[in-house]
């Protein structure tokens, strides 16, 4: 045997040896499962209260996906994306703060070009992004980037940012699938196990629509990956934590008629999840937003019909989301398609019912027109709804208004439990 | 600035481009000093900025970082024309693995069932360990190529040499899974043909 192919031999033994010992000490220090936290929550004052702002003010543009993480100070910075149209190459990551009277100027977070020299590869689009709190008190920042396609392609990136939001790190790609690292999207709040690491709800696109958890470590490392449902039916989970071992997952409806919300449940702390069924909740395939509140009600903001996005309903249930009761009708502009010239006067109202504040109302609502109506149709669209409880208990919900702005409504839970208890004859769904 | 993962990454995507100009039947006539001159100029082109990003950065924008196991393919073309070896010889071992391998992953990727093999790849003990017994078994079956990329596949993984944390994405990838189930599909309808 030729002394060359025995080093050889060696060589590759050794290789393989060596793969196995480096194998082991990772796989040893890989962490288990952790609990899923319930964060403190604590009582609000007792005058109902509810108030409406608009939190981004730029015109004439396309504005979309805006999700909240509140601050130390206890204000509450909101993220979305605007540009001249949704996927267009100009889209950025646009960020607003909220002090608790009023929306701070909106500022640029980050845009493609930043991205893609970052990432070192090539970056057609941006779009949704979502905020995380990591323990050492960092905000990861998650958003969608595309190279190729349409949503489908999309990819997650991430950044940090250790002052509140005012400055950020380079971004990084986080790889979620094994297929070109396509079709890993972010909508749902993200959540913490009791160790620190964060759960990251996400979803796919590409021939199949599913949900997804990502588990990822302190360092935003992804420790593991579960599916929470198959197929084309389901997508932007919503996690709703009951306890640190039930979790009820509702997700937006992708699938054929009848158009309910999709949920699944654990109750072992996502160790396992229950086959996704459909709700009694009505679904235009449309986004959802909700959160679980400290006596064990579930709070969800959604478009609660079967067709179009132009009403959107504050739903509560008391039966761990066996039932749902609409409490609130935040948008309800089904009646009301009408001429561009209706729309126009229309929309004007409503952005002055918004916020009494702003003097541009007309403008405002030229703005919504150019992005809603198309000839002589225009359609109302309130979607995208994401929804937090601050620390103080307060609630914070955004959502797209028309696709050209991003509406903020703060309530507390005094004007919750005063809204239940009005709506209480209500028969529940 | 550039974390480590981007220059690994791009070191990949940049072997690959000079491996497919080495497959070019015209340069493969060319002299050794000519290819080794060549692969040169590949690799410096494809790290020059167009428009403000390297070539090879709007390449890994379209396919993200190959595994290990086409950059081990790729040198194997770079290396041939200075290193003529039989010691590696089992490459179609190699290649129906990774064809078998892609059938059964890809597929259930995209959301066929609630089963996910892609989340094996993030630490879970038995496909590590698997994957690390099908390295050795091929050792002692003399598959020299399966050994070279499990182990080094492995090694790169537990040391980070990618941004991903799976081990999936450093055995195969859409590309080489892609070339192995053309390859295999050419071979059986190859034997299918009449004398």
């Amino acid at each position: 045997m030729p002394s060359r192919l025995v080093n050889l031999r060696g060589f590759l033994l050794t290789l393989i040896l060596l793969a196995c010992v480096a194998a082991a000490y990772k796989l040893s220090r890989h962490t288990g499962p952790a609990l899923l936290q319930i964060p403190a929550i604590a009582q609000s004052n007792n005058n109902a209260e509810l108030t409406t702002h608009f939190v981004s003010s730029q015109q004439n543009i396309s504005t979309h996906a805006a999700s909240l993480i509140e601050l130390k100070n206890g204000s509450v910075r909101a993220f979305w994306f605007a540009g001249s149209h949704e996927g267009a190459g100009d889209i950025e990551i646009r960020s607003a703060v909220f002090d608790g009277r009023q929306w701070s100027k909106e500022r640029s977070v980050i845009n493609r070009e930043h991205t893609q020299q970052a990432l070192l590869r090539y970056v057609k689009k941006l779009g949704n992004p979502v905020a995380a709190r990591a323990p050492d008190g960092a905000i990861w920042l998650y958003y969608v980037t595309v190279s190729l396609g349409g949503w489908a392609g999309s990819s997650l990136t991430t950044m940090t940012s250790r002052d509140e939001g005012e400055t950020w790190s380079a971004p990084r790609r986080l790889i979620t699938s094994p297929l070109l690292n396509i079709s890993t999207l972010i909508k749902g709040t993200p959540f913490t196990y009791s160790d620190g690491t964060i759960g990251l709800p996400v979803y796919h696109e590409f021939l199949g629509k599913f949900g997804e958890l990502l588990h990822l470590s302190t360092a935003g490392d992804i420790l593991d990956k579960q599916r929470l449902s198959a197929g084309k039916a389901g997508i932007q989970p919503v996690m709703l934590i009951e306890d640190p071992q039930r979790v009820l997952v509702l997700m937006r409806y992708t699938g054929a008629p009848p158009m309910r919300v999709i949920a699944t449940r654990t109750e072992d702390g996502g160790q396992t999840w229950s086959a996704p069924l459909k709700t009694d909740l009505s679904n235009p395939d449309a986004a959802l937003g909700g959160v679980v509140l400290p006596d064990g009600r579930m709070l969800v903001v959604a478009n609660d019909i079967e067709q179009g996005r132009d009403a959107l309903s504050l739903l509560v249930s008391s039966d761990k989301g066996v039932s749902w009761r609409t409490v609130y009708q935040l948008e309800e502009q089904r009646a009301r398609p009408g001429t561009p010239d209706d729309f126009l006067r229309n929309t004007t109202k409503l952005a002055l019912s918004t916020d009494a504040h702003i003097s541009d109302a007309n403008v405002y609502a030229q703005s919504v027109q150019r992005n809603q109506c198309v000839a002589e149709h225009c359609a109302y669209e309130f979607s995208y709804p994401y929804l937090i409880q601050t620390h103080n208990g307060d609630f914070h919900l955004v959502y797209t208004w028309n696709r050209s702005f991003i509406k903020h409504v703060q309530f507390n839970r005094a004007w919750l439990d005063a809204r239940m208890k009005e709506r209480s004859d209500v028969a529940p769904h | 600035m550039s974390h480590l993962t981007d220059l690994t990454g791009l070191f990949g995507i940049t072997s690959l481009l000079a491996a497919l100009v080495l497959q070019v039947p015209r340069i493969q006539r060319l002299p050794k000093r000519h290819l080794m001159k060549l692969t040169t100029a590949v690799f410096a082109v494809s790290l020059i900025p167009f428009f403000g990003l390297p070539l090879a950065a709007y390449v890994r924008g379209m396919v993200g970082d190959l595994s290990i196991t086409t950059v081990v393919l790729a040198w194997a073309v770079i290396l041939k024309p200075c290193w003529e070896t039989t010691e590696f010889k089992q490459r179609d071992h190699l290649l129906m693995l990774v064809a078998l391998t892609a059938i059964f992953l890809y597929p259930m990727t995209l959301g066929m069932s609630l089963v996910d093999p892609y989340r094996l790849g993030y630490s879970n003990r038995v496909f590590v360990s698997c994957v690390l017994a099908i390295g050795i078994a091929a050792w002692f079956l003399k598959s020299n190529l399966i050994v070279l990329c499990l182990a080094l596949a492995t090694l790169a993984w537990t040391l980070g040499w990618y941004e991903s944390t799976n081990l999936w994405d450093y055995l195969l990838d859409p590309l080489v899974a892609t070339y192995a189930l053309g390859l295999l599909i050419k071979q059986e309808t190859r034997k299918l043909r009449p004398a």
